[in-house]
């Protein structure tokens, strides 16, 4: 050795990554076993048994609303299934509002008309800076608590009708025939990809455009329109009606269910019109000039140059947007809307106390959820990243 | 005379232009932003045509025939709004259950909260690194120890009665100042390179707490915590929610500090080991500064969040500001739809304050930008 001192073997970067860890790892297996230990021991004590067996026993209890046949006399598994089915119906319908919101918000900031640009910043500010628990009690119990009764209900043409307990929409009854229609969406659906991908071809050989949008636009309202004469209307619709002190037949829409999406919808369409204006600014003015010099019109340069330049910056906040939202749709329980929460973590742990089980069923669904979501918006990211030279 | 042969010389004026369209004033204004293009337009005149309907009704409401004063339903006598609703309730929606002649504790507490969280901007320089994070990492102790008023001798308050509008503000700060940190250590163990047992914890812990809806979380600890404790161990229910809440925090902030670290150059590091700096020097002294300047806009955004959040607690019954609002709405004495002046109310006072931190946030932004010069 040549100063004739090595150093000391505890001053070795190894030795302590590795002590540290042993030492962590013991810190978490004691913990572990102890709070394990304990469960057991407290679940003993207040008579609270284990295992999913619980999952085939009678709930015993009605649920306010479900997208599947659904009684009493159903297992505390099918409670989960509702609730799940209702969870992600409050998600979707959230998404799409808050998305389409969003957008229109977002680049209407970019408006030249003041008070477009205007309301637009009014929104955002307003919404986003409002619990929106705040907001989905004001709608519940301000908002729709205000609407008139059943009689004096609120009706657009005698088909669509608002009033205290709901929106009843008029529902599309399927008669023989409507497979014709069904396929003819199919067909369309397709003809769509195929339609793209040669209009790509043709425009990478000769470079002239066909108006993709619009073809597609035409052939999926067109050819089910078309099956739909051709098999002689085989829709009828379900109006609702009032029957004595209420409505029957149509889609009904719970006031929970409004209340919750329209308040998930606006809070969040706030942010992700935050997050398209963000991703607008981010596309460089010269980007746009040097569009406008090569002759672009202002529709193409939105198209070809600014949106897909800003899908980059847009395309993860939506991402973790959505997942929010998805998380914030536990919500729900606070007005009783019956979603995966309010129905199994609530009412179905009442009855069985089971709660470590129920708990990372429901942990299970919203962490799966989440990431569908995540792998949607990657999928999607990808398509939009900045391809880059090797 | 030869006149016709020379008509090109005759002088012909051409008819004026007309005058160039004004650009400079109200009504050039007002063409340029209000009314170019026949789309612009109609949108413009269906704005003013809504908010023209709308705004009188609400202004009418809200003020002209509304009820200001008094102290019960009676005194509502107005078509308008019943602000006396708000003014009767005001206490309890402030300071939630907490008895009357001891308020002036949650005061002292909310102002040395405004004191501890302004330090930056006003302890002297060569203070401020040290001071300030003794000062903020005391102030729940002392908060606590406050509200509480045993160790002064002082009435003891049950944390059943601590609740209202202030009880969320200083939630939301107790949490935050020990999730960040907590945050932190997440972030710092979640790079480490040479410690896989160790990242693979964080990893697991931050997804957790921020793949999970925090109504979960709290549910978690309201109803599975006790489970987890030895038998006959009761931990006080507000104590389980912070710990749930600065958990949430710190799963949050490490995400936040990761974006952080990214921005942070190489050379950085290089630097601090040229300079012969240990690891927590480099951390400390060098990388934590920087990061926390890179990601104030989004520590900010969390911290916003977060107070938002703390309305969640009315699920699992704690008394914060929405739950007291929502038992006033239901006493008897006060039957008869007072939703829509309570959640304006405290929508509003939740608005101003994170509408506030949001303005501190941008102006911070601003400052901390050094790149535009």
């Amino acid at each position: 050795m040549s100063n004739g001192k090595s150093p000391a073997f505890y001053n070795n970067p190894h030795v302590r990554a590795l002590v540290y860890q042993t030492l962590l790892l013991a810190g978490l297996g004691w913990f572990m076993f102890s709070i394990v230990s304990n469960t057991l021991a407290n679940m003993e004590a207040r008579g609270i048994r284990t295992g999913f067996d619980f999952l085939g026993n009678v709930a015993g209890f009605d649920i306010l609303m479900s997208l599947v046949p659904y009684d009493a006399s159903k297992t505390y598994f099918d409670t989960f299934i509702v609730g799940l089915l209702n969870t992600v119906l409050v998600s979707v319908i959230g998404i799409v509002f808050s998305t389409l919101l969003g957008f229109v918000m977002g680049v209407a900031n970019f408006s030249s008309n003041w008070l477009i640009r205007k309301l637009s910043v009014l929104y955002v500010e307003v919404f986003r800076n409002i619990p929106v628990l705040l907001q989905i009690f004001f709608w519940y119990f301000a908002v729709l608590a205000a609407l008139p009764n059943a009689r004096n209900s609120i009706s657009l043409g005698e088909a669509i009708f608002l009033n205290i307990r709901g929106l009843y929409l008029p529902k599309p009854v399927a008669e023989p025939g409507a497979g014709l229609v069904y396929g003819a969406i199919v067909v369309a659906l397709v003809g769509i990809v195929v339609l793209k991908v040669w209009a790509k071809r043709k425009q990478d050989r000769d470079g002239s455009q066909l108006p993709v949008l619009w073809m597609s636009l035409g052939m999926l309202v067109g050819l089910p329109l078309l099956a739909f004469m051709v098999a002689g209307a085989p829709f009828t619709l379900d109006f609702p009606t009032l029957r004595g002190f209420n409505f029957q037949g149509g889609i009904t829409v719970i006031p929970e269910l409004m209340a919750l999406s329209v308040a998930l919808s606006i809070y969040t369409g706030a942010f992700i019109a935050e997050a398209v204006r963000a991703g607008v600014q981010a596309v460089p003015h010269g980007q746009t000039e040097a569009a406008r010099s090569l002759g672009l019109r202002d529709g193409q340069i939105m198209k070809l140059i600014v949106v897909p330049q800003a899908m980059r910056v847009i395309v993860p906040l939506l991402n973790s947007e959505y997942q929010s939202l998805v998380k914030n749709s536990t919500l729900a329980t606070a007005i009783g809307y019956p979603d995966l929460f309010t129905v199994f973590v609530g009412t179905s742990l009442n009855q069985t106390g089971q709660a470590i089980e129920i708990v990372a069923m429901t942990l299970t669904v919203y962490f799966t959820v989440n990431m569908l979501i995540s792998l949607g918006m990657n999928l999607l990211n990808r398509k939009v990243a900045l391809v880059e030279r090797k | 005379m030869t006149a016709n042969s020379v008509p090109s010389k005759i002088f012909t004026p051409k008819a004026a232009r007309p005058a160039p369209v004004k650009t400079t004033g109200a009504v050039a204004w007002m063409r340029q932003n209000l009314f170019n293009g026949w789309f612009n337009t109609i949108l413009t005149l269906a704005i003013v045509v809504g908010v023209g309907s709308v705004l009188p009704a609400m202004l009418d409401w809200v003020f002209l025939s509304a009820s200001f004063s008094g102290a019960a339903q009676a005194d509502c006598t107005g078509t308008g709004a019943c602000w006396v609703f708000i003014n009767a309730w005001s206490q309890q929606l402030f300071y939630g259950t907490y008895p009357a002649e001891e308020i002036w504790r949650i005061n002292i507490c909310v102002v040395l909260m405004a004191g501890v969280l302004s330090a930056p901007v006003w302890l002297p320089h060569h203070l401020r690194n040290r001071v300030d994070i003794a000062l903020l990492l005391l102030f729940p102790l002392v908060a606590v120890v406050i509200m509480d008023g045993r160790l002064l001798g002082l009435q003891y308050v049950s944390t059943d009665h601590w609740g209202g509008f202030t009880f969320n503000v200083m939630l939301a700060a107790v949490s935050m100042i020990l999730g960040m940190p907590l945050g932190f250590l997440w972030a710092l163990g979640r790079r480490s390179t040479s410690m896989p047992m160790i990242r693979s914890i964080c990893v697991v812990l931050i997804e957790f707490f921020r793949g999970v809806p925090i109504l979960a979380l709290f549910f978690m600890g309201s109803v599975m915590l006790p489970l987890f404790f030895p038998e006959g161990t009761t931990v006080d229910k507000l104590l389980r929610v912070w710990i749930v809440l600065v958990l949430f925090m710190a799963g949050y902030m490490a995400e936040v500090y990761r974006g952080g670290f990214q921005a942070i150059p190489k050379g950085q590091y290089e630097a601090a080991d040229s300079l012969g700096l240990s690891y927590w020097q480099t951390t400390l002294l060098v990388i934590l500064p920087q990061v926390i300047k890179v990601s104030m806009p989004n520590i900010l955004a969390t911290a916003v969040m977060l107070f938002k959040n703390t309305t969640f607690l009315l699920i699992i019954g704690v008394p914060e500001v929405l739950n007291t609002a929502q038992s006033a709405l239901n006493n008897s004495a006060w039957l008869g739809g007072y939703a829509s002046e309570a959640y304006l109310f405290v929508g509003f006072v939740f608005w101003c304050c994170c509408f506030g931190m949001s303005m501190v946030s941008n102006h911070i932004e601003r400052k901390l930008d050094t790149t535009r010069r």
